[in-house]
């Protein structure tokens, strides 16, 4: 391939990122850029040059142990839920925005601890980038049949460096506050990372199907080479326990690699999106490991007696069979996973290098009395020239060094360097105790023995083989042997450095905390870490802090970084949450804590902290003060937490209440209008009864046939007053439950013929046809008397408002599920829809008197409703266009 | 999500952490073919992948 038509692609390439990065930016808001799945797929910068040529090199070479660097996160990924939402959280509330604010501040906002953590970042990672630089440079040789140039201006390279150096300076220092989102970068990470896995599965789909024939026909060709089964194995309990070290440092790596917590920590947009990471981010990972097994081994196949660097295997197979195409995708995809790492890792860099190393100790004193607008260009500088500068040493130690290393065992040892951050890290955020002390000394003791275990003995490795400080030791003591401290010589040098330095780091880092007292600030901040779900809302809260301070001090420092609008803008929604007064001259704890924060994205945690404390004057809090002071605040919370819930409580109950007691009301005027109602319908007999009584007793003379009318009369009133009592009294025991039924099975079309036989004459007089559609039996349980009694009352009913002529009353009886419902039918004017419920109200045609008054008490559908409903049925009208229809259920046994 | 739900997980990852280290990884350690991979292989990639199912169902449960 002509390295001129490969740079062309390349340069494609690179636009086409500038442009995703673009659009992106542009879209920040929208779901394409900000969703789960980007973000799941932007964890994946985990796997650079080093899973896509490296593991593929280790598993040829030496088997099984490029797993070990996956296992680590795949255990502790579903931990995340946990864990990581709590680091998001802590980022968040103190607007971190890298792994040296987070350390650095939780042991009380120290600035030197702020720069070890960066330094020893930078040392740990910058060798790593060079590697990236030359996987690129020495893919791109290869891919082009070209040696590499001794010239600068000659090296392609060079080239990709700067134009790197120019993508990650432009999209990744867009905004002065670092803790912003970098839309841009992470969704140009996210198409490279599924780029990065489509390109490897398809060279490992060739591999494997079409240069062999399956993973049986790889296996059975392998298994002939020499060594198979030794490098397919563990192979016992020393090697058991390389396996167990790598898994864990890679297990720390996953939070503390400067470009995870890029990704996972400052660059989350929603805590939520955690939820996809938690399954998909490892699905990434199995999918990536698939395909390595066949093409190591496949390859080793392949070129048995030649001399080929196993790393670039997945090169060189298609090359090997001419296929251009899949070498150039293959190329691009390793292209991808460089470039990724090295964008986010010279991104994430230069904001520590920046905020936590060069502001914070030079241009602090210069910042503090610039202009905004100088100051915020200063700042961007200051970001830009640091990726920069890590980009262009990066390549110098790829250029000047020879770095003969496999990508595998630099990246592994920049995995040591950076997980002598993890005892203070974790610390940070389980443990209260941890301190500043403590912290600095675990990690510069870790450190220092990194350097001797690893460091050094790889750099003389590089120039010259036989050392005798590796073989014999420092100053030839046989216990200082760097890769056999101490005598312990069956781990391999790297599980051999973690343990070391693990061991005295932790040591270090538990002992010097315990035996030391930090001071009120390191627990404060420790309170703050550990506790973060109770303060996360307003986290302001929790910061102690006693001294005088004047707003417009405070605000003057903003203005010279915010801005006049911003600081405007962040003072009034401080104001707001806070409930404070606006023109209150003095500023309490929680607003010097508010400053401190709106800073921090810009300058870092620790020069935020020394830019307020110039300006407020701090007095002095003991640590028993503090912890006095944050147990109320904790006391206040949960006290302000069960007002709240004691309140909610009561306004239910009130709700409840006012509920009662409206139906109370209700009842009552229901039970004064019963009265008034009883008592009129009483009297209209009586008064009858009492007139012809009265004509009886005065007049003697009155006609015997006249006389019998009269009597007549009397005697159907009174009967009419007893049946309305008799009703009454029904009505009352139903609804004091006085009343009871037993019920019992009986086959309901019985019942109905029983109860319209009497009716019978009635029909025929009014001319009313009756028609029953139903099964001969249908069983139900109940009480016959009593249903006879509400077939009456709803057949009557129906024949009081049946026309003159033509009337038609149909019964429909059929089974629905547990139920035999009945349904009554006339053609007469029918119901009015808003009377369906109130007609089975006591006296309802009394309050009803538009039309009318129909011949009845008032009471009939009352007791029906109260019969049916002490069956456990149900009675109801159906809205129907003509007629009445109402419906009655009864159960079929006596289980409901 | 309730803390026992998140529990839950946390419980995965220990569980994980054992079936993935020695001593109980060396059970396994065997090249022999299994389904045209060494066995050792066969048994990490069940696992990892026992683990996706298991937390893909935990958090589509009950992440709300």
């Amino acid at each position: 391939m002509n390295s001129f038509y490969l740079l062309l692609i390349l340069l494609i390439y690179l636009g086409f990122l500038f442009l995703i990065a673009h659009w992106a930016e542009k879209k920040a808001n929208s779901k394409w850029t900000n969703n789960a799945y980007i973000y799941s797929l932007s964890l994946a910068v985990y796997c650079t040059a080093w899973t896509y040529y490296g593991s593929i090199g280790v598993a040829a070479n030496s088997g099984l142990g490029y797993l070990p660097i996956y296992i680590g996160p795949i255990i502790i990924i579903p931990a995340w839920i946990i864990i990581l939402k709590k680091i998001i959280r802590i980022s968040r509330a103190n607007k971190i925005s890298s792994i040296a604010d987070f350390i650095s501040l939780r042991y009380g906002n120290s600035r030197f601890l702020g720069a070890i953590v960066t330094v020893v970042c930078l040392t740990g990672i910058l060798p790593y980038i060079a590697l990236q630089l030359k996987a690129i440079s020495e893919t791109f040789h290869l891919v082009t049949k070209t040696t590499t140039s001794s010239l600068i201006f000659n090296d392609t390279t060079t080239y990709v460096a700067v134009a790197l150096a120019l993508f990650s300076s432009y999209y990744g220092t867009r905004y002065v506050d670092a803790s912003e989102k970098r839309k841009g970068i992470v969704t140009a990470v996210a198409i490279e990372s599924i780029l990065k896995l489509v390109f490897f599965i398809i060279v490992g789909v060739y591999v494997t199907f079409f240069v062999f024939d399956g993973f049986d026909d790889i296996y059975k060709q392998a298994s002939l080479l020499e060594n198979f089964r030794k490098k397919n194995s563990i192979g016992g309990l020393e090697q058991g326990l390389n396996w167990f070290f790598l898994s864990m440092l890679s297990l720390f790596a996953i939070f503390l690699l400067p470009r995870q917590f890029q990704m996972a920590v400052v660059e989350n947009n929603r805590e939520r999106h955690i939820k996809t990471a938690i399954w998909l981010f490892p699905l990434y990972l199995l999918l990536f490991n698939i395909f390595v097994y066949p093409i190591a081994w496949g390859g080793n196949v392949l070129f048995k007696g030649f001399a080929a660097n196993a790393d670039t295997y997945s090169l060189l197979i298609p090359q090997h069979f001419g296929n251009t195409f899949l070498t150039i995708l293959v190329f691009l995809g390793g292209f991808s996973a460089a470039i990724s790492m090295i964008v986010v890792s010279s991104i994430s860099l230069s904001i520590m290098l920046s905020n936590n190393l060069l502001i914070p100790y030079t241009f602090l004193g210069k910042l503090r009395s610039e202009e905004q607008f100088i100051n915020n260009k200063k700042i961007v500088n200051i970001r830009k020239f640091g990726i920069f500068l890590l980009i262009i040493s990066a390549y110098f130690i790829y250029r000047f060094f020879a770095l003969d290393y496999s990508l595998v065992s630099i990246g592994l040892i920049s995995f040591v360097i950076i997980a002598q951050l993890a005892p203070s890290f974790f610390g940070a955020i389980f443990w209260r105790r941890g301190s500043r002390l403590g912290a600095i000394y675990s990690i510069l003791i870790g450190f220092f023995i990194c350097i001797y275990t690893l460091v050094i003995p790889y750099t003389i490795g590089i120039s010259n083989q036989e050392s005798v400080f590796i073989t014999d030791g420092l100053f030839q003591i046989k216990l200082l042997k760097p890769f056999q401290l101490f005598g312990l010589d069956y781990l391999q040098p790297v599980p051999h450095a973690l343990f070391w330095s693990l061991l005295f780091n932790s040591l270090a880092y538990f002992s010097i905390s315990v035996s030391f007292k930090g001071n009120y600030r390191e627990r404060n901040y420790a309170e703050m870490y550990v506790d973060i779900d109770k303060y996360s809302n307003k986290h302001e809260n929790a910061f102690v802090w006693k001294g005088t301070a004047y707003t417009t001090d405070i605000e003057k420092v903003l203005v010279r970084f915010l801005g006049i609008e911003r600081t405007k803008r962040a003072l009034n929604i401080f104001n707001v949450k806070y409930n404070v007064d606006k023109d209150q001259e003095l500023a309490d704890a929680r607003l010097v804590k508010f400053a401190e924060n709106l800073l921090t994205g810009h300058i870092g945690t620790a020069s935020a902290r020394i830019l307020i404390s110039s300006v407020v004057k701090e007095e002095k809090v003991t640590l028993p003060e503090v912890l006095k002071i944050l147990e109320e605040s904790k006391e206040n919370i949960i006290i302000n937490k069960k007002l709240i819930e004691t309140s909610k409580e009561l306004q239910v109950i009130t709700a409840k209440l006012q509920k009662a007691n409206e139906k109370l009301v209700l009842k009552d005027q229901q039970k004064d209008e019963f009265l008034d109602t009883v008592t009129h319908e009483l009297r209209t007999p009586i008064t009858a009864i009492r007139a012809a009584s009265e004509i009886l007793h005065d007049d003697s003379e009155i006609p015997e046939d006249l006389k019998k009318q009269f009597l007549q009369n009397i005697i159907s009133e009174s009967d009419r007053l007893n049946r309305l009592i008799d009703k009454i009294l029904d009505l009352e025991k139903f609804e004091t439950g006085k009343q009871t039924i037993n019920p019992q099975k009986n086959n309901l079309i019985n019942t109905i013929e029983n109860a319209i036989e009497p009716l019978n004459q009635l029909l025929k007089n009014k001319n009313i046809k009756i028609v029953l559609e139903s099964e001969r039996t249908l069983f139900a349980f109940y009480e016959d008397d009593r249903i006879i009694q509400v077939i009456t009352n709803l057949v009557s009913n129906a024949i009081k408002f049946c026309p003159e002529i033509e009337g038609i009353i149909t019964i429909q009886v059929q089974q629905k599920d547990n139920f035999i419902s009945t349904t009554i039918i006339d053609n007469g004017k029918g119901i009015h829809p808003n009377d369906f419920e109130i007609i089975f109200d006591k006296f309802y045609q009394a309050s009803n008197q538009n039309f009318k008054k129909p011949v009845g008490s008032g009471l009939g559908l009352a007791i029906c409703k109260q019969i049916i409903e002490h069956h456990k049925g149900k009675i109801w009208v159906n809205p129907s266009p003509k007629g009445a229809s109402l419906t009655f259920t009864l159960p079929i046994n006596n289980t409901i | 999500m309730k803390k026992r739900h998140q529990q839950k997980l946390a419980v995965l990852a220990l569980l994980l952490l054992v079936a993935l280290n020695i001593p109980i990884v060396l059970l396994f350690d065997n090249s022999d073919n299994f389904l045209g991979l060494p066995v050792i292989y066969v048994y990490v990639f069940s696992v990892w992948l026992f683990s996706i199912i298991i937390s893909f169902i935990i958090v589509q449960r009950y992440y709300e």
